[in-house]
């Protein structure tokens, strides 16, 4: 590089991190100094500190908007729809990535043809089959809408990473008389964990957080997950913002603290999939 | 080996098989397969027997305006999110692709919105940007700027202007994670070979960096372009595709046509316009994107 640009480069850089994370940062701020106040300090001097530390926004979007039944909600649905994705992908992905068979290559296409499919397109029908199946209202057709929604997209993941790997590992396994379910468990399941991760970290942060499809198919009070009970709540207090923000603050906390617990795993599990896949 | 072949084999292939399928047919396939079938019904949501009305519900929607200013908004959402994410995500990647503490630090503290719900982001933002008390005036005023305030949500031709920017706050940290991934797996010795040939910050950007960073930037432009079509939530909340019209886009579109005016089949066919604008816009985006990877 020149001279000047040598020196140049620094300062730009420092700038233009220091421009983004201030952007980041306001309104961030600005929600979790104004969660503690009361709605006459927010219309007065909603950039200052809150006059005391002041707790009853947050008692009372805790308990008005259910926030334990929607966190247990919540954690379910995003637990298992997740496992039930992490574990049929990679099953699926194991004969798609070892055959070169006509039926192999066959079924993959046909999960490939789901990537490029909207939600919305499902959408009005999936209302009528809930319906018919009973499954309005209830958890179990939201976890199997998710799941469907991600499978095309693990799976190719899946079957790409495999196809990348050398098959030695599972021809010794079976040698030594490892049925094919055991080489599965003992050996391809281990190995795809990168893609594992990706598939786990994007998909429980999409369903976490969605809104889409709980408000669609899952407003019956007790059912509701955190995005949810927080619209209703939203609803119910509509300009009352301190109370809002305690609410959009302890709907946020758990994630976030999962995040930075194992943030490093994390920005690793992103672009591992994103580089390999 | 004889064990793995012939019968045995196609059952324990099956066995793997059959949990995706399953689910993956009856929750996915049958309902998009469904969904054809309605667009040529006219179908209310409650009636056991939607009426087969050809291609009314299409012929409706090549004459509806709300459609062709919903398709208007939705490609000028996908386009200014798709670029104004890959442009903010790959400036500040290039400056964390090292590995001092603030570099690290910087990155998780960008990935924070993206842990929060778009419903939250979308409130926080509304609050944000509001025309009497809001923050965003208040910042202008206090830097003597008060000529630039605005009703940020309210005027027609700003909204989806601010709606977008609301959408890139929260996303762009995960495409910048992606572009931090694909730089640092570029060879040192490149930049200093372009180092030896003189090259200044412009060069080395359009001929190391630029080029070598290519699939990062086909994933980052293919998904955030994908994301951007699909746009729902944050607009839901922030304006619910108003004021009159200004920030509706397909998706909101479609889900009033079929879950608040119960025009199940015409949804269905808006829902099927949309699949086309995607499947055809992500497979031209990829050829092209494709084309200009180079490997090394």
């Amino acid at each position: 590089m020149t001279n000047v640009s040598k020196k140049a480069a620094p300062v730009l850089q420092a700038l233009v991190l220091a421009v983004w994370s201030f952007i980041v940062l306001v309104p961030l701020l600005v929600v979790i100094l104004n969660s503690f106040k009361t709605m006459e300090e927010l219309r007065f001097s909603p950039l200052s500190l809150p006059g005391a530390l002041r707790l009853s926004n947050y008692a009372e979007a805790f308990l008005e908007a259910n926030m334990l039944r929607a966190f247990g909600n919540s954690a379910i649905i995003t637990v298992i729809s997740v496992l039930c994705i992490v574990l049929f992908a990679s099953m699926a992905a194991y004969p798609l990535a070892r055959s070169d068979a006509g039926w192999s290559k066959f079924i993959y296409l046909y999960f490939l043809s789901g990537i490029m499919v909207p939600f919305q397109l499902a959408m009005v029908p999936l209302y009528k089959l809930l319906n018919v199946l009973d499954l309005i209202g209830k958890h179990f057709g939201v976890i199997m809408i998710y799941a469907s929604g991600a499978l095309a997209l693990a799976i190719f993941l899946n079957t790409g990473f495999l196809k990348t790997v050398p098959r030695d590992l599972e021809e010794a396994a079976m040698m030594d008389g490892a049925g094919k379910m055991r080489t599965f468990w003992l050996i391809v399941f281990p190995l795809v964990k990168p893609i594992t991760s990706t598939v786990v970290i994007t998909n429980s942060l999409f369903i976490w957080n969605d809104f889409f499809v709980p408000l669609l198919f899952l407003q019956s009070k007790s059912a509701q997950t955190i995005p949810l009970s927080i619209y209703a709540f939203r609803n119910e207090n509509m300009t009352e913002w301190p109370l809002i923000f305690a609410a959009v603050v302890l709907a946020s906390l758990p994630l976030i603290a999962l995040f930075l617990a194992l943030q490093k795993h994390f920005i690793q599990g992103l672009a591992s999939g994103a580089v390999k896949g | 080996m004889n064990r793995g072949y012939g019968l045995s084999r196609l059952w324990v292939n099956s066995l793997f098989l059959l949990p995706a399928l399953l689910v993956f047919t009856v929750f996915l396939i049958y309902p998009v397969a469904n969904s054809f079938y309605y667009s040529f019904t006219d179908w209310n949501g409650i009636a056991l027997a939607p009426k087969y009305i050809g291609l009314e519900n299409y012929r409706e929607l090549l004459g509806d305006s709300d459609v062709w200013n919903s398709l208007k908004n939705t490609f000028i959402i996908a386009l200014l999110f798709t670029l104004g994410v890959n442009v903010i995500a790959l400036a500040l990647a290039l400056c964390l692709q090292g590995s001092h503490w603030i570099q690290k630090g910087l990155r998780v503290w960008f990935l924070i919105p993206l842990m929060i719900s778009p419903l939250a982001i979308g409130y926080v933002w509304s609050f944000f940007y509001s025309p009497i008390g809001g923050i965003l005036n208040m910042l202008l005023e206090s830097v003597g700027l008060s000529f630039m305030t605005q009703d940020w949500l309210g005027n027609p031709k700003l909204a989806i202007y601010s709606v977008i920017f609301s959408s890139i706050w929260q996303s762009m940290a995960l495409s910048m994670i992606i572009y931090v991934a694909g730089l640092q797996a570029i060879p040192r010795d490149l930049y200093e070979a372009a180092d030896i040939d003189g090259a200044g910050m412009l060069r080395r950007f359009t001929t190391v960096t630029f080029p070598l960073v290519a699939p990062a930037f086909t994933i980052n432009m293919v998904v955030t372009m994908i994301f951007g079509l699909k746009k729902f939530d944050i607009i839901f909340i922030m304006t619910g595709g108003g004021p009159g019209g200004a920030t509706e886009n397909l998706a909101i579109h479609l889900y009033n046509q079929a879950f608040t005016y119960n025009r199940m089949g015409y949804g269905s066919a808006i829902a099927i316009l949309m699949f086309l604008i995607i499947f055809v816009l992500s497979l031209f985006q990829v050829k092209i994107l494709r084309n200009r990877e180079v490997e090394y």
